[in-house]
């Protein structure tokens, strides 16, 4: 009798599947449309789900598309190396492997009977399959919180997924930037080395002469010599950054045959102005989702039903700041304080010690990465607006100066007053006033970049 | 009103006076004052002892008036600006609105009574070089005589008791003033106007500047690297030509208030010093010349009868003082290909020209931009080319029917047909070449072919 009720029972439960939950899971691209938005509205590129060979092929051709050939902008970087590299789709494979648990757990308990033909007529077959059907029933009766747990993993695993994602964005956008950025260096240090080997050929002319001895042409060699030298660097480190980019964007073979441009965009017109990064990055960081997210599991697995708070989104502020900039420019700009709740709870009710300790941990941990947040955006956008000055000061100060330099220069060489090599060496000065110019435009791409990192996802280097 | 003195002639004379001033020194004379570069001829005097008064080139002699017996100058320091050529203007020092300072010109046993009033930002004084006079006058400042403070009138008052060639300037912080460009010349004609005369007399002093180009204020801590060689501050090519009637006897007086000596050589001509800041020069003591040395601090006036016509260089024979500002650190180019660099430095600085190859006649002859406010290093055009001058260079100009008050420029000399270099298009002889250094005696049988 025992074993046909437990016969039974194994019937019923096979038939307690949440069967809502279970079709979600079970789609082939369970979870992804969530993560395929998330990337479209931080980076404005489509974020691609590789399964089956045909899928990679089909990118990689959409790659090979874009690139081969053609100079690429950042945007073009981006939208390669989200569709074609292969460690983000292995991550995406995380997330997939996160909704069959999620698939698995929603089935409800699976019991398997085991019959041993070999063991007919011993007690211990009996009592095994006993054993098989209360696990099975336990499951099920502790089928829907699990579930609830399973979800949050799997929301957790999209979170992932989505910040793996911007990562990878962000990452080829700053390799992007760094390529160019030693590309246009390497062609400035290149033109500085023409002005040095110009000081070289007149040095040599004038040793035929017999006007300058051996030891002041050597000087003037030995300079064209190093330069030489410092050009070469300059060269390798822009192929090492294009390398990396490529790398990146996942791309190999014939694909690789791409370019950079040779100079990064002009800087905007207008200043940057006052941003609301920091609530911002409360608002949309991934990772604090993620922390969020895990309290909850925490709470949900140790049965925290009795919270005092719940987990509130960030709370928004508005509010408007005027600031006087050094140049009397005077801006008023919105400002959006934020503040990020995390939910706390009586401790006095926890079902345990350890589930007290386990969210009491998760909530500090999430507490600091919310003010290491509000910090990194606060950094951020001053790292913007530091480096836009710097960039128009060399552009709009330093530069004009030194084209008026070299001007005067030249009208002081027109009257014999000073000779060819102090011409070249004024010229020299100008080109390695343009490569600071350019260097300091660089590092405010690199920090606009950086801006969109630290709101949308964790900085490059972060811990989730 | 009536006191004031007025220039005839000089075109650009302005005789400048606040109307405050006159109440001011309402027992002063006048103090005039011109702004003109150019040479004002001034005219014979009108009262007082007659002399024929020298032309001063590029300046212009200052104007007096009688006291009783006494003749009355009125000079001012103050800040001035002097346009050194066309295109370049300097900020000076000086007298009466010029440096150098206005010529003063008296006649030997008069009293002169010279005010000197000072619009300086520092003291001053006059030092009165050459002249004899009492120790009190002689304007050194602290030794003589209080130096004049600033917005002060000091009076000189002396007997001119010799004639000659001398010179005015500052003993009061010497070294700043003069090279600031503080100076002028002082003329003491003889009491006979039958000694020694002469029918043009000319005069300048010879003063030395470091102006960057660009700049327009001396640096008056250099010591010996002067970059603009003056004569009354002015440099060629702006610096008028002695214009000479065909067969006047002329006297050139020449003052040096430079830090180094300038031999002033003139082409055409033998003449003979006859005087220097210590007096006249006994017939019996000269010598023919066709340059004089002109120590640092002293004067030489030198005579010649203009019998021939044409165009004739003069010049300090100082070859870098015929130039203008120029770098000193050049490399020589001299032979230098720079085809190549050409091209190369184009690539950054699209307006270079390659200089110097051939040597630097082609800064003659390129009129390229310079710094502001500068003058090519050489240049100035004759009839025939680029001159390829600056600095201390001018033109003697003798021409036959020349009026005696006419000092203006009668333009190029025409050569007359046959006495002028001209181009041999005939065949060349072979060249006669020695590659030996070693000395070659040349052999006697030589010596005594054919004979």
């Amino acid at each position: 009798m025992k074993h046909v009720i437990a016969l039974a029972g194994l019937a019923l439960l096979t038939a307690c599947a949440d069967t809502a939950t279970v079709k979600g899971a079970s789609d082939p691209q369970a979870g992804f449309a969530f993560v395929a938005d998330g990337a479209n509205r931080s980076t404005g590129a489509k974020a691609a789900w590789a399964q089956t060979a045909a899928d990679v092929a089909a990118n990689e051709a959409r790659a090979k598309a874009l690139v081969a050939g053609k100079t690429i902008g950042p945007d073009t970087a981006v939208q390669v190396a989200l569709m074609n590299n292969r460690g983000l789709q292995a991550a995406y494979a995380d997330l997939g492997l996160s909704a069959t648990d999620l698939w698995e757990t929603a089935l409800g308990p699976r019991p398997s009977l085991e019959l041993s033909l070999s063991g007919i007529g011993e007690a211990s077959l009996a009592r095994s399959l006993e054993a098989t059907v209360t696990g099975a029933i336990l499951d099920l009766a502790t089928l829907k919180p699990r579930t609830r747990i399973a979800e949050m993993h799997f929301r957790q695993a999209q979170l992932e997924a989505l910040a793996e994602t911007l990562a990878l964005a962000a990452e080829t956008r700053m390799a992007w930037i760094d390529a160019v950025a030693a590309f246009e260096a390497s062609s400035l240090i290149a033109r500085a080395q023409g002005t040095a080997e110009a000081a070289s050929e007149l040095a040599a002319e004038l040793g035929r002469t017999g006007a300058m001895n051996r030891a002041d042409q050597a000087r003037e060699h030995v300079f064209t010599a190093e330069l030489a030298a410092e050009r070469a660097e300059a060269r390798l480190e822009a192929q090492l950054a294009k390398e990396k980019l490529t790398r990146l964007m996942g791309l190999y073979g014939a694909s690789t045959d791409f370019y950079v441009p040779d100079r990064l965009p002009s800087l905007p017109g207008r200043r940057p102005g006052r941003s609301n990064a920091e609530a911002l990055a409360l608002q949309h960081r991934v990772d604090l989702a993620i922390g969020k997210l895990e309290l909850e599991a925490i709470a949900q697995e140790y049965r925290l039903t009795s919270q005092t708070r719940r987990i509130e989104g960030a709370e928004v502020t508005a509010g408007a700041e005027v600031e006087r900039s050094d140049d009397n420019e005077t801006e008023v700009a919105r400002v959006l304080q934020a503040s990020l709740e995390i939910p706390l709870y009586d401790t006095t009710k926890l079902t345990s010690r350890r589930g007290a300790l386990e969210y009491s941990r998760a909530a500090h941990e999430l507490a600091q990465h919310a003010v290491n947040a509000r910090s990194e955006a606060r950094s951020a956008h001053a790292e913007v607006t530091g480096t836009y000055n710097i960039a128009r000061h060399w552009r709009d100060e330093v530069l004009p100066l030194r084209r008026e330099i070299d001007r005067e220069a030249l009208k002081s060489y027109n009257g014999m007053l000073t000779s060819t090599f102090e011409l070249i060496e004024d010229a020299r000065d100008g080109l390695e006033a343009q490569l600071s110019t350019a260097e300091a435009r660089a590092d405010y791409w690199r920090a606009e970049a950086n801006l969109k990192t630290v709101i949308w996802g964790p900085p490059a280097g972060g811990d989730e | 009103m009536n006191r004031r003195q007025l220039l005839a002639g000089g075109a650009g004379a302005v005789l400048a006076s606040a109307a405050a001033a006159e109440t001011r020194f309402r027992d002063l004379p006048e103090a005039a004052s011109t702004d003109s570069p150019y040479t004002q001829v001034p005219p014979r005097p009108g009262s007082g002892p007659d002399y024929n008064p020298v032309v001063t080139l590029n300046g212009w002699s200052l104007p007096w008036r009688m006291n009783g017996n006494v003749k009355e100058f009125h000079l001012v320091a103050e800040p001035v600006e002097r346009i050194m050529a066309d295109g370049m203007m300097a900020r000076l020092w000086g007298y009466n609105g010029q440096s150098t300072g206005p010529t003063i010109e008296a006649v030997e046993g008069e009293r002169v009574r010279i005010y000197v009033t000072n619009r300086l930002p520092e003291h001053t004084s006059v030092h009165w070089h050459g002249l004899i006079l009492p120790s009190g006058m002689d304007g050194v400042g602290g030794l003589s005589h209080p130096a004049i403070p600033p917005g002060k009138t000091f009076v000189y008052e002396f007997d001119l008791i010799k004639s000659g060639t001398f010179m005015y300037h500052p003993h009061a912080d010497e070294m700043v003033q003069m090279a600031m460009g503080m100076m002028g010349l002082f003329i003491v004609h003889p009491r006979d106007p039958a000694f020694m005369p002469v029918d043009r007399d000319f005069a300048f002093l010879l003063a030395s500047y470091d102006i960057d180009p660009g700049t327009y204020i001396p640096r008056v801590a250099e010591m010996t690297d002067f970059n603009l060689w003056t004569w009354n501050s002015r440099i060629f090519p702006d610096i008028d030509p002695l214009v000479v009637n065909k067969g006047d006897r002329v006297r050139v007086r020449c003052g040096n208030l430079t830090m180094t000596n300038h031999p002033i050589h003139m082409h055409g001509y033998d003449f003979e010093v006859t005087c220097t800041d210590g007096g006249w020069v006994p017939k019996s003591a000269r010598w023919p010349e066709v340059s004089i040395d002109i120590p640092v601090g002293a004067m030489r006036a030198y005579e010649f009868d203009a019998i021939h016509e044409g165009d004739w260089a003069i010049h300090c024979h100082k070859s870098h003082h015929t130039m203008n500002a120029m770098g000193h650190d050049l490399p020589t180019f001299i032979g230098t290909d720079k085809t190549r660099l050409t091209q190369m430095i184009r690539r950054q600085q699209p307006g270079y020209m390659p200089m110097g190859t051939a040597g630097m006649a082609d800064m003659g002859e390129m009129s390229m931009e310079l710094p502001d406010n500068t003058v090519p290093m050489m240049t100035g055009w004759g009839p025939f080319g680029p001159l390829e001058m600056g600095g201390m260079f001018s033109v003697v100009k003798v021409r036959e029917g020349i009026a005696p008050d006419d000092y203006s420029d009668p333009g190029w000399y025409q050569n007359p047909p046959g006495t002028q270099a001209w181009e041999w298009t005939g065949e060349l002889p072979e060249e006669v070449r020695q590659s030996s250094a070693a000395t070659v005696i040349t052999p006697k049988s030589h010596l005594n072919h054919d004979h």
